[in-house]
């Protein structure tokens, strides 16, 4: 009952954590129609950023400072490469920003190495906040949860109750209009995109002390991150925060089943059989919690194509 | 009496709360030219788009030649034998004049999954692609990219591509619109000329255009079907009169 | 296209016989590159199908690649080893479990199109690659799986000469094939796929069946070259399904050009080539290529192929002498770039290495100890260290603006969709292929 408990509270967690990436990549989605293939990078930025900061401004300093840092990265890449080739069409802009991506990987691995850096917790908040059962549970998963909540507590309450934030909605709807009325769009475009890479950028700073800092983190979380849009709905924040809850702890609590289809077929008297044909019917669960967002993924394409909370296609 | 080609009966259509079709009753028969007029936003790109199978009516039913086609998916209707044509033109750009006839003309000829044979080589697959060519007088353009067509020349295309899978209905979007008084009587005797021996659906605001093409003409106000006759009888209709030009109000 | 059919014909001609006759003129080690240069042609020509042709990115192509190559390596192990058909015929293996895996994946990833479809791909390939390592019977475990060639027909199949042999032929026949393709009516419907789908439904097309049946072919078609490369390695190992294998016929295809039928093959045989002539000399190599696709993306998205064509047309519009001027100004000016880029990248990449920072943090001295790049020794405090790839990045971008301006006509007459819907046939140079 304890590990249920214990993987319920770390799949949250990990799926708060997914929210906080996926809104900024659903929300610029929803607002310019560009898929950005190098949010994953903000994510990756936020962490190294933090990292390299940490001498100097120390670990919370860094912590702050990092997302306002990949935050103007994020409007560099707005200002100096999409909106260049914004004429040419999504395919192009979803292209520019696999490049972008791409690079990014590889100038990280310039600047850092082709390995782990050592970004860790400081000692000093590494306790547990309170015991479920006879474990302790680490704090800092819970400040990394609390980070993720606030985070949409404050873009909602931006978003739907601030005039900046009326802005913002009318201009996923209708960009032009808005701008007839007098706003910067492009100007919205960009708060938009920057807004969404800190947020990334923040999930990243606050993850990368915690997990692991490497320069493979965008690639692993990217694919994650694309799940849940896609079983989320794209453009719809609470299909993100939904299907984010729901792949974190599924994944979590997938980690810990121990059983396999041999088991199931244990109850028929077949477990001999699909042990003999092993394969599939020998996999465990806990080794397939990693696949299993994006059998999820599929599912939801077969079943729901606009996602969960989604517009219909 | 002869049977209708194309039947709508109790045609409805909402978008969410927004009940754009109230309820259309048409008959069109084999053959004839039927225009469907309206006011802005009367729905008639709308009922085109339910008849040729791009949204599914909310209720009622859509009968072609007899076979029940509502709901179906748009290349199934195609193959029933209706074809349409697109108020905003909707040909493949980037492919030329040719290319774009060919490609609607190979479907007809059943070589859509085929890879055994050089379509260059193809003879009945080239001369149909010819001969429609010739029929929307773009033979002098065959080459050129669609997309660089003049407008008039793309809306030629289009009804060319209309016409490639010999279409027992033929619906076409405001084919006219957006063209100068030349333009509009070539390409106005061309639809009379290639749309001969089947039944045509025309969706027109050029009530010249509408009185000297159409047989008979349906009007469609808010949804509905409120008067449908020859074009005389249209132009005599008081209802008509008070839907475009508003009630008269006795002074 | 090529405007003159002819001079294309001869072109391809020469390049077979160079072909044939490679293994006389190279070394083993760059014969062996030459191999992987081929396989990457393939590939990115599979690619190019569903990409460039039919308009559908996919960004998880190694899962067929992958498939096709496993499928490959179990076929050369079976009956003891024996291979379950003659080695020349083993990547037919491959071509079927890409076929079957694609038509299923397509299934899945034609039912959405543009940013869905490419979000889809690159799922299916995650989840190829998080699922292999667990199912060891098939994917081998982190060691991955391995046989060996068998002798067939009298050839023994060991050197790297008979090797390429065989790649060079599998290698063109299929080109071949996915030319003659585009000859085919389901070849020019996929054009159509990539012009206006939505029409395509409208003229009574299963458009969801015709986008399965490409997808399909063009994974056939990878899964070939990952038996290719798994006949020349006589190994498969799950990294095959990595991402960075996604990503390469992505980069080579638009690098060369999509518009462009070997277009594709021209840029992934440059990258591959550079790739092994200069991984001796520097760590970066991939952070080129990211540098010049981005910089393709953004200023030349016909690739180098349609660059080609352009210049050949202003070429040909001008007059080569007055050309002459333009040309060199802008190839300097690549150049230039390239060589700031290059000083930059590598003076940055040692400064940041670990030997390198342990140095500095151990020299007394001076503080920052000098780098050894390009036969000479740097310092990195000096002003004259900086000076140099500034001087290069600046002159590079001075010579672009002369260059532009000197070819400021080409733009012009040549663009396809210009303004002055030019009607000369030079502006059908690039367009459909």
């Amino acid at each position: 009952m304890d590990t249920f408990v214990v993987s319920l509270l770390n799949g949250a967690v990990y799926g708060l954590l997914l929210f906080m990436v996926s809104a900024g990549l659903t929300l610029i989605f929803g607002m310019m129609g560009v898929l950005n293939f190098a949010h994953a990078s903000f994510y990756m930025l936020g962490a190294y950023f933090a990292y390299a900061l940490e001498g100097t401004l120390g670990f919370w300093g860094a912590l702050v400072a990092s997302p306002f840092l990949v935050m103007g990265f994020g409007v560099a890449v707005e200002r100096y490469f999409l909106r260049r080739v914004h004429h040419h069409g999504h395919a192009h802009e979803l292209l520019l920003t696999f490049g972008l991506a791409f690079i990014c990987a590889e100038l990280i691995k310039l600047f850092f190495g082709n390995y782990p850096v050592n970004y860790r917790i400081p000692q000093a908040i590494d306790f547990a906040a309170f015991t479920v059962g006879s474990v302790g549970y680490p704090a800092y998963r819970v400040f990394m949860g609390g980070v993720a909540l606030a985070m949409f507590g404050l873009m909602y309450l931006l978003l739907a109750r601030t005039r900046v934030g009326i802005v913002v909605r009318s201009a996923i709807y209708k960009p032009r209009m808005v701008e007839a009325l007098g706003h910067n769009v492009p100007v919205v475009f960009m708060g938009v995109f920057g807004v969404g890479a800190g947020l990334a950028g923040l999930a990243g700073a606050v993850a990368g002390a915690f997990y692991t800092t490497n320069p493979n983190m965008a690639l692993e979380l990217g694919a994650m991150v694309f799940v849940v849009v896609v079983v989320g709905g794209l453009g719809s924040l609470e299909g993100a925060m939904l299907a984010s809850l729901l792949i974190g702890v599924v994944t979590s609590l997938a980690v810990s089943i121990d059983l396999s289809l041999a088991d199931l077929l244990a109850h028929v008297g077949a477990r001999d059989w699909a042990e003999a044909v092993g394969g599939l019917f020998t996999l465990k669960v806990s080794s397939l919690a990693a696949t299993l967002p994006f059998a999820l993924m599929l599912l939801v394409l077969l079943v729901r194509p606009g996602g969960l909370l989604g517009e219909k296609p | 009496m002869r049977t209708p080609v194309l039947s709508l009966r109790g045609v409805r259509k909402s978008f969410g709360d927004a009940e754009i079709i109230r309820g259309v009753d048409i008959d069109i028969l084999p053959g004839e030219r039927h225009a469907l007029i309206g006011p802005n936003g009367a729905g008639k790109s709308t009922l085109f788009h339910l008849v040729s199978g791009n949204h599914r009516p909310t209720s009622g039913s859509i009968y072609l030649a007899g076979r029940r086609i509502d709901g179906q998916s748009p290349q199934a209707i195609n193959r029933h034998g209706l074809a349409r044509s697109f108020q905003i033109t909707n040909v493949f750009p980037g492919l030329s004049v040719f290319e774009n006839l060919r490609l609607a003309v190979m479907r007809p000829h059943r070589l859509q999954y085929s890879i055994s044979r050089w379509i260059d080589g193809d003879r009945p697959v080239r001369e149909e692609t010819e001969r429609l060519m010739d029929l929307v007088r773009l033979t002098a353009r065959v080459h050129a990219l669609a997309g660089e067509l003049a407008y008039s020349e793309q809306r030629s295309l289009e009804i060319g591509m209309t016409l490639a899978s010999n279409p027992q209905v033929i619906l076409l979007d405001e084919p006219m619109a957006g063209m100068s008084r030349e333009e509009t009587a070539f390409t106005a005797n061309l639809i009379r000329e290639v749309t001969r021996g089947r039944a045509l659906l025309i969706v027109e605001h050029d009530m010249d255009v509408v009185f000297s093409l159409a047989e008979r003409v349906s009007v469609l106000v808010y949804g509905e079907v409120i008067a449908t006759g020859t074009p005389d009888d249209i132009r005599a209709d008081a209802a008509v009169r008070e839907a475009y030009l508003g009630a008269e109000v006795p002074v | 296209m090529i405007r003159s059919t002819r001079h294309a014909g001869f072109a391809v001609a020469a390049l077979v016989l160079l072909l044939v006759a490679l293994p006389h003129l190279l070394s083993q080690g760059l014969l062996n590159a030459a191999i992987q240069m081929l396989i990457a042609a393939l590939f990115a020509c599979a690619y190019n199908l569903l990409c460039g042709q039919a308009g559908m990115l996919s960004f998880g192509h190694a899962a067929y690649f992958g498939v096709g190559a496993f499928a490959t390596i179990h076929a050369m192990k079976a009956l003891g080893g024996a291979g379950l058909v003659p080695t020349p015929f083993l990547p037919l293996a491959g071509a079927a479990a890409g076929l079957a895996v694609g038509a299923a994946a397509g299934w899945f990833a034609t039912k959405r199109s543009g940013t869905y479809f490419a979000m889809i791909t690159l799922a299916i390939a995650e989840l190829l690659h998080s699922l292999a390592p667990h199912l060891k019977g098939w994917f081998g475990g982190e060691s991955g799986v391995s046989a060996m060639r068998m002798p067939a027909f009298g050839i023994s199949f060991g050197s790297t000469t008979h090797v390429y042999y065989l790649t060079m032929a599998w290698v063109l026949a299929c080109l071949a094939a996915l030319y003659l393709y585009t000859r085919t009516p389901l070849g020019r419907l996929t054009l159509g796929l990539r012009e206006n789908s939505h029409r395509l439904a409208f003229l009574g097309y299963d458009v969801h069946r015709v986008s399965v049946l490409v997808f399909a072919l063009s994974a056939m078609f990878s899964g070939i070259a990952g038996g290719l490369q798994v006949v020349n390695n006589e190994a498969a190992n799950y990294v095959l399904f990595d991402m960075q294998l996604s990503a390469a016929p992505v980069l080579h295809a638009f690098i060369g050009g999509v518009k462009v039928f070997l277009g594709p093959a021209i840029g992934a045989a440059l990258m591959t080539f550079f790739g092994y002539a200069v991984s001796d000399l520097t760590q970066s190599w991939l952070l080129y290529q990211g540098i010049l696709f981005v910089l393709i993306m953004m200023f030349m998205p016909d690739g180098l192929a349609g660059l080609w064509f352009r210049c050949a047309a202003w070429r040909a519009r001008v007059g080569t002498l007055r050309a002459m001027p333009g040309l060199l100004a802008a190839i300097s000016a690549a150049l230039l770039l390239a060589a700031g880029t290059v000083f930059t990248v590598e003076l940055l990449q040692r400064l940041f290495a670990q030997d390198y920072r342990a140095l500095a943090r151990a020299a007394v001295t001076q503080p920052w100890p000098s780098v050894h790049l390009f036969g000479r020794d740097w310092l990195p405090g000096a002003v004259e260290t900086w000076l140099v790839p500034l001087a290069l990045l600046a002159a590079a971008g001075v010579l672009a603006v002369i260059a532009k301006r000197m070819v400021r006509t080409m733009s012009y007459a040549t663009e396809p969709r210009g303004v002055t819907a030019s009607t000369t046939p030079l502006a059908q140079a690039g367009s459909s292929t």
